[in-house]
């Protein structure tokens, strides 16, 4: 029997969650482990850059890359990684999308930073320090850190992507089927995000309960209100499952969409379908258009837009990098970001 | 000095028709006005006007019929709606709201689609150039080498 | 919505016209191709004269052999205007798909707009040409879909030119509904006499057309109605017509005009505009198509409506106008048992809301009624022709006129009717408590015995809960009605009250009326702002006491005061010496007189009862005797004894509706559920009799029952400025003096003469006043219907012509040419009728004195190339003023002058006639006039109109007498043109008329396929050019109609079943309904057949799965790409 492949996992700006995902796999991690050799795992064994360098060019048959690509760091290690691997994944909604660090981009890179050292309820930093990308120190000894890229960004806005497995994180049975699919070699086209492009509602198990017309005439924030255990949106709870693509629901379960089947809406984590362009302003669209007012009624829609609050946040929580304008555009007009009202007015 | 440009998403019944007239009666108005033909307002999809910007407009005008006129009843209600909700996302993006505009006009004001254009235009030019599109090249030129 | 990579780019033509020099003078044409050239895919570009002309054509399709061109795109003129050109060139090129093609406007949106910027025009241009060539680049062939098209034709208007429309198409064998909203057809051109230039006369030439149209076997000729609503596309249009009611049949109706001889209404007629008088029941004139008469009912009288019986006043107002005195009672007698009653005693709301009130004094109804039932002295009430006895049992228990309402009502309905009153005589609160002078007794039991005389059963001195119990009673009866009144006297509960000088009002006023004359003393005071307390006072008076009225409420608030007829009794009370107190309440009844405390307020912000007293701030009034008339009660106790459930405040609980009690066969109205007056008592005997025959007859209680009760009446809309004054005719009154001494009546009733000149002052508010003469005084049997209701019919057709036509402007919105102030000003339509020999005054062009004019002058112009009114040219006004002058030169031999800015005379014959009448001697003095008035400075000017202009020839200003001023009025659209707009989506000039399609090479269609215009509609212009116009639209009505299919834009939208997840966002937004749920499949789905392609649902789809043929998310998107990408 040839050789068996070798194999990469990293992670740029992530929570650690598409790592758990892997080690998730559990005793099916064995499979995988029988399979392949793992190169280069820094999260679970003692791996270093320069063990990755060591290597030819392709010498990974893939590398698995989760997170959001944050720094100069980041960018680093996915072009590293990318001349060395034959094929590269991106692992999970933030390397597919942005994820949700990338919601940062609707912000000034440097308000960020002060916010999150300096003003967070938690923080508790009375002179105010924020970390430097290098320090000398009178010893002379220097340490550097890493320069944060002005927006976070989608892997694939970084470097080349072969593959995506969406979701927040991967469900097993992507992560396995992807292995296998590798390992056999029969792949679909490249570029290709692996999981079904069909829109949720398709495996929805409040389908059925939708109205025959979807008329909103007010809209409800989940975790202030009763569910009916119809369709969210039906019921004024947004659900980004219409503009977003199905796959997260384990077959076991009739692939019936996870979030659903716990009674919480879609919030897009696995991205648009193929079809759509932009999945935030893609169910912004829907939800607008679906209002039950007119022009005349102006005073409603307001209230209405009030209720949700944060659009952003609401439509593009796991895209906002893959959005069509990406984030906040260097220097433009309005320097702050409009406030949103913790409740959306609810 | 630089000159605003300036994509305009006109519905084929009213607005069109009254940039015809604006023509046809030699009206003068200012020429940073590109005017894109849909057939309702109702067409203009949100991801159209962003991508307008994306590809570097400086600011996006929706003409449409005016309530309660649209040639299919009530698709500019549709736009209004979307409308006023991207008028309510564009701050987040950092975008100023004022670079997007709507304007019922009918197929007999041409008059209007001068007045229109003409203070969009002015309005557009107080608020300086998009800087949107120069943020992505600097994506996309990445997105080319690696590509 | 998803970027598709781009593959390998199609081999495009690029093609920039010059359009002569109307583009290439201001964009470089030469630099637009180059560029082109330079885009990526383009592998011709030129630039060329004249692209729509043959050569250009031939050059494309030349190419596109040569070149193997996959698309095109053509930078020119708007697409509005040669798209299709384009598009069939080359398909003709028979290479290519007619929509692999994008068509740019470069020059209403470009060269035009920016000719003083022809670099940047230039760019524009270029950003234009960029953003086609990459869009066309995701161009799909494409088929145009196929419809069938309905022949059948609606024409709207009656108009010449609709006429000639639809002769042109029902000649041709096509089915045409002709919809004219007025009772005949012929429009303007029915009223004109002589057309210009050839003067013959209007109607020889139109009436033969008119009853062609009449006779057309493929005409259906709706009159009388207007098009409310119509639906679907070209070809096949749904539209909803409502065929008012002529409340005759059509078919029946032989034109005798018998109906209209005896019809008591005269207004003024618009086809006479208003110089002549016509019926209610009326046909527009004698050659009116069809040739049938129509009662006209507008809205609903606001008297009638206001009064809670539904009284007929109107009716009983005309009858009495025409001195037909007994119709007027029976008018009277359909809804009103109770004539005298209501005519002396009744506060007739009514009056309240008379539309001459509004003018100068309301009419007296209650007085007309009076005076109908005086006159007629003994008369029984009218039974139903078909009446009979049914057997069923009712027991109306109160003899007041609640229960002797009900009584009637029922009884009329075949039921046997026992009525059980408390008291020895019939009538109840108003027979014991009105007094003498206000209601003589013997009037009143003429009222009751009239009822009692239809069969009914009276047991007088039979009080329930005394003599006999309510359980006993429906024992016997299968139905009961409740009405004995509300007899209690309210107490103020202050101290004193029971001492033996403080009468209750109630018991006073019966005591006097049986007789007993009570010596009050000098000094009396009587307690409470109502009618009570009025009476009360008026009798204390009458029995020789000075009095004094003390009331809490001021003087605007005073209960009596709420209504003009009680009004008239607190003025006639006060003329009789009663003072009046307002804003004090009894704080305590000492010996001598009775202790007043200040009032704050009475009713609260809510407005409902509730007083305030300034209890330190009192005053003392010495009396002999107080009189508390502070309103009585309903017996609430002998209610509850008998079983029956009773509201908080005492009243009886009954349904509002039905007026049914606790108990299901026992009702109850009037003054039970609490006081009120007469009026409303016999509402309620009304609404009781209803409930209780449907209940007996096990019909629903409340349906249909909206009407009932008082509602707002409509009047017909009426310029109330204009409306003559004419005061109110009083009834003779005795002097205060006098009366005060007797408790004798205090009016006399009106002689006839005076009745009829007041009631001639009613304004009929609704034309035709159901007095139902007419129905009788029709030859023809059942041709008179006053129940047919308006009809609502539904049509389908394939094309729609409008032919809608104008409205004069309105010379009064001048006011410096005196239109409305002056007499002697008309406008041209007016003379236009006096000048005709069927007008009102049979072609004798005559001023208001009867003589004719010696000199008149024409104002040409009025409301017509004017930037204040109108700034276009009416187009018309010229040659007609030329053709009245002719007329009025020929008919009067006056001298007339023409007052002309320019003289506008092009047509046929037309300048010929212009200097024919040169050479008849009129006057024509160029200058646009400044002024009419009266004021003579010159002695010749006395008593004439001067007509002040500035004589742009003579170059002075000039003052010329004239006797007659004619305005020549120019056209407007029609008042409600922007509703017809609506209806059919079509567009505007900013003048208002029908936007044609092309100003040029489609002036007769519309933007919305199928629908066509014809006509003044579109805009002004004279008899020939409409005729030619409709002649026009029938033929492109014919072109399309005869091919029996039309081409649909292929700009349908669809949904991708792969990609639908059938989340429904999309259902709803669709305006035809073209979304469907695939329950199966799980999917949505369009039927293309109703998708009219606006594409809002692909907007909405948010995955994606929805998209629209030519405006394809990609098209779109490369198109946005492209406009900004290279410049």
């Amino acid at each position: 029997m040839a050789e068996k492949p070798w194999v990469a996992f990293y992670w740029c700006g992530s929570c650690g969650g598409c790592e758990e995902a892997v080690v998730d796999l559990a005793e099916k991690i064995l499979d995988v482990v029988n399979a392949v050799n793992i190169g280069f795992w820094p999260v679970a064994l003692d791996f270093k850059k320069s063990d990755v360098e060591e290597k030819p060019d392709g010498f990974f048959a893939v590398s698995f890359i989760n997170g959001t690509i944050e720094s100069d760091e980041h960018r680093e290690m996915v072009e590293l990684l990318r001349r060395k691997s034959g094929l590269v994944v991106a692992f999970g909604s933030c390397s597919h999308m942005g994820g949700i660090p990338s919601l940062r981009n609707l912000y000034d890179v440097n308000d960020c930073v002060d916010y999150a050292y300096r003003k967070t309820v938690s923080t508790v930093n009375p002179e105010g320090t924020i970390p430097l990308p290098r320090y000398k120190h009178p010893s002379g000894h220097e340490t550097t850190t890493m320069n944060l890229e002005p927006t976070g960004k989608a892997l694939d806005q970084v470097i080349d992507v072969d593959y995506y497995l969406p979701g927040c994180s991967v469900p097993k049975h992507l992560i396995l089927d992807a292995v296998m699919a590798i390992l056999s070699g029969n792949l679909p086209p490249k570029g290709s995000v692996l999981s079904p492009s069909k829109a949720l509602c398709s495996v929805c198990p409040r389908q059925e309960t939708k109205p025959e017309k979807m008329q909103i005439k007010d809209i409800k924030r989940h975790h202030l209100s009763e569910d009916d255990g119809t369709c969210f949106n039906a019921q004024g709870m947004i659900c980004m499952g219409p503009a977003t693509r199905s796959g997260c629901g384990d077959p076991a379960k009739d692939n019936a969409p996870r979030c659903i089947l716990v009674n919480m809406p879609c919030h897009g984590c696995f991205g648009p379908p193929d079809g759509t362009l932009d999945q935030g302003m893609a169910m912004l669209s829907a939800i607008a258009s679906g209002l039950d007012y007119t022009p005349d009624e102006e005073a409603e829609i307001d209230r209405i837009i009030k209720k949700i609050g944060d659009l952003a946040g609401t439509f593009y929580m796991f895209s906002t990098a893959k959005s069509l304008i990406h984030g906040r555009p260097a220097g433009e007009g309005v320097k702050k970001p409009v406030e949103v009202p913790k409740e959306g007015g609810a | 000095m630089y000159e605003p440009k300036i994509v305009a998403f006109f519905c084929n019944w009213c607005t069109y028709t009254g940039a015809d007239l604006a023509g046809v009666s030699r009206m003068q108005y200012a020429p940073n006005v590109r005017i894109i033909r849909v057939m309702c307002s109702g067409r203009v999809d949100p991801e159209l006007v962003m991508k307008a910007f994306a590809e570097g407009a400086d600011g996006v005008l929706i003409g449409g019929c005016h309530p309660g006129d649209c040639h299919y009843q009530s698709g500019n209600h549709k736009t209004f709606r979307r409308y006023k909700f991207l008028k309510a996302i564009l701050p987040q993006y950092g975008l100023d709201p004022e670079r997007l505009h709507l304007e019922w006009i009918s197929a007999s004001e041409g008059d209007k689609v001068r007045d229109t254009v003409n203070s969009f235009t002015e309005k557009i030019r107080n608020l300086g150039p998009s800087t949107v599109r120069e943020t992505l090249n600097a994506l996309r030129t990445e997105e080319v080498s690696h590509g | 919505m998803s970027e598709k990579g781009n593959g390998k780019l199609p081999r495009i033509g690029v093609y920039i016209c010059h359009c002569g020099l109307n583009i290439a003078n201001v964009v470089d044409v030469e630099a637009v191709a180059e560029f082109a050239g330079k885009l990526p895919g383009v592998v011709v570009a030129k630039a060329y004269k004249y692209m729509c002309s043959d050569p250009g054509l031939e050059m494309i399709k030349a190419d596109i052999k040569e070149q193997n061109l996959e698309r095109v795109v053509v930078a020119s003129c708007s697409p509005l205007l040669h798209e299709q050109t384009f598009r069939r060139a080359i398909q003709e090129g028979g290479i290519l798909n007619p929509y692999l093609y994008t068509h740019v406007n470069i020059r209403e949106h470009v060269s035009w707009v920016h000719a003083s910027e022809p670099a940047k025009a230039t760019e524009k241009a270029k950003a234009l040409v960029a953003a086609a060539v990459r869009r066309v680049s995701a161009h799909k062939p494409l088929e145009r879909k196929r419809v069938d098209v309905n022949p059948d034709v609606l024409v709207l208007g009656g108009g010449i030119a609709g006429i000639q429309a639809s002769l042109v198409l029902a000649d041709s064998g096509k089915k045409v509904y002709l919809v004219e909203r007025e009772p005949s057809i012929g429009g303007h051109m029915a009223k004109f006499d002589k057309t210009f230039p050839t003067l013959d006369c209007a109607a020889c030439i139109l009436t033969p057309k008119m009853a062609q149209v009449g006779n057309h076997p493929n005409i259906e000729l709706l009159t009388y109605s207007e098009l409310k609503e119509i639906e679907g596309y070209v070809g096949n249009f749904k539209a909803k017509v409502l065929k008012k009611s002529r409340h005759l049949y059509l078919e029946k109706c032989t034109a005798c005009g018998e109906c209209a001889k005896v019809c008591p209404v005269e207004i003024p007629s618009a086809f006479d505009e208003n110089l002549a008088k016509r019926k209610a029941t009326y046909r527009p004139f004698p050659q009116a198509v069809p040739n049938k008469f129509v009662i006209e009912r507008l809205g609903y009288p606001p008297c009638q409506a206001a009064c809670p019986i539904h009284q007929n006043a109107y009716g009983y107002m005309m009858m009495v106008k025409e001195g037909k005195f007994a119709e007027a009672l029976e008018v009277v007698l359909r809804d009103n048992p109770l004539p005298s009653l209501c005519g002396w005693v009744c506060t007739h709301p009514c009056t309240d809301t008379c539309t001459r009130g509004k003018v100068d004094a309301p009419l007296n109804m209650p007085g007309i009624k009076r005076f109908i039932a005086d006159h007629a002295g003994d008369f029984a009430l009218p039974m139903p022709k078909d009446f009979k006895e049914n057997g069923k049992k009712v027991a109306v228990i109160g003899g007041g006129p609640a229960g002797l309402t009900a009584a009637y009502e029922l009884r009329k309905r075949g039921y046997q009717v026992t009525i059980y009153e408390a008291a020895g005589t019939l009538g109840g609160m108003p027979a014991i408590t009105i007094p003498d002078y206000r209601l003589p007794k013997d009037v009143l039991k003429k009222d009751t015995d009239r009822i009692a005389a239809t069969g009914i059963e009276v047991r007088l001195n039979t009080a329930l809960g005394k003599d006999v119990s309510l359980s006993e009673i429906t024992k016997q009866y299968s139905a009961v009605f409740i009405a004995v009144g509300a007899s209690k006297n309210r107490r103020l509960g202050v101290p004193g009250e029971d001492n033996s000088w403080v009468l209750p009002g109630l018991e006073f006023l019966g005591r006097v009326n049986s007789g007993e004359r009570p010596n009050l003393g000098r000094r009396v005071v009587v307690i409470g702002g109502g009618l009570v307390a009025v009476d009360a006072a008026r009798t204390a008076v009458r029995l020789g006491a000075n009095v004094t009225l003390v009331c809490i409420e001021s003087w605007e608030e005073m209960f009596a005061r709420r209504t003009s007829e009680g009004q008239k009794e607190v003025e006639q009370m006060k003329a009789e010496g009663v003072e009046v107190l307002t804003r004090w309440g009894p704080k305590e009844f000492k010996s001598g007189g009775i202790e007043l405390k200040s009032v704050i307020r009475v009713f609260d912000e809510s407005g409902r009862f509730s007083p305030q007293y300034d209890e330190t701030k009192t005053r003392f009034l010495e009396c002999d005797t107080a009189i508390v008339a502070i309103g009585q009660a309903p017996d609430s106790d002998l209610f509850k004894s008998q079983g029956l459930s009773v509201t908080s405040w005492g009243g009886l609980d009954v349904d509002p509706v039905t007026l049914q009690t606790n108990i299901e066969n026992v009702f109850a109205g009037g003054d039970v559920l609490g006081p009120d007056v007469v009026v409303t008592a016999m509402m309620a005997g009304k609404k009781a009799a209803e409930s209780i025959d449907r209940f007996l007859n096990g019909r629903d209680l409340y349906e249909g029952r909206e009407l009932e009760g008082p509602f707002e009446g409509v009047a017909r809309p009426m310029d109330l400025e204009r409306v003559e004054r004419k005061p109110a005719i009083r009834m003779p009154e005795r002097e205060p003096s006098v009366r005060i001494k007797d408790f004798a009546d205090v009016h006399s009733t009106y002689s006839p003469e005076d009745a009829q000149k007041e009631a001639s002052r009613c304004l009929m508010c609704s034309i035709c006043c159901d007095c139902q003469l007419c129905k009788p005084a029709c030859p023809v049997e059942g041709c008179i219907d006053y129940s047919i209701p308006d009809e609502e019919i539904e049509l389908n057709v394939g094309a729609v012509v409008v032919a809608t036509g104008f409205k004069i402007f309105d010379p009064k919105r001048i006011p410096s040419y005196g239109y409305g102030k002056y007499p002697e000003v008309y406008t041209s339509l007016e003379i236009e009728r006096l000048v005709n020999s069927s007008g009102p005054t049979e072609g004798k062009l005559v001023m208001k004195n009867g003589q004719p004019p010696k000199s008149v002058a024409i104002v040409h112009c009025v409301g017509s190339r004017d930037k204040n009114y109108n700034e276009y040219c009416s187009r018309v006004c010229c040659m007609y003023s030329l053709k009245l002058a002719h007329l009025v030169h020929e008919r009067t031999g006056a001298e007339v002058y023409n007052f002309y800015i320019d003289m506008r005379t092009p047509g046929k014959g037309y300048e010929e006639f212009y200097h024919k009448l040169l050479d008849e001697g009129i006057h024509f003095i160029r200058g646009r006039v400044a002024e009419i008035t009266d004021w003579a400075i010159e002695p010749s000017e006395k008593g004439k109109l001067v007509v002040r202009v500035e004589d742009t020839m003579a170059g002075m200003v000039r003052r010329i007498p004239v006797d007659m001023v004619i305005l020549s009025v120019g056209l407007e659209p029609q008042p409600d043109a922007q509703d017809i707009r609506r209806l059919l989506k079509l567009s505007c000039s900013s003048e208002g008329f029908f936007l044609e399609r092309h100003p040029k090479l489609a002036p007769v269609s519309t933007v919305t396929a199928g629908i066509y215009i014809a006509g003044a509609c579109q805009g002004p212009k004279d008899i020939p050019d409409t005729v030619a116009q409709a002649g026009a639209a029938a033929g492109e009505v014919l072109a399309m109609v005869d091919r029996g299919y039309i081409e649909l834009e292929p700009i349908k939208a669809h949904i991708d079943a792969e990609d639908c997840s059938g989340c429904k966002m999309c259902n709803g937004l669709c305006p035809y309904d073209a979304i469907t749920y695939d329950k199966e499949r799980k999917v949505s789905e369009i039927n293309e057949v109703l998708c009219e392609g606006c594409g809002t649902c692909v907007a909405a789809c948010p995955s994606g799965a929805i998209d629209q043929d030519l405006f394809e998310n990609q098209e779109l998107l490369y198109e946005i790409e492209g406009v900004l990408k290279y410049v």
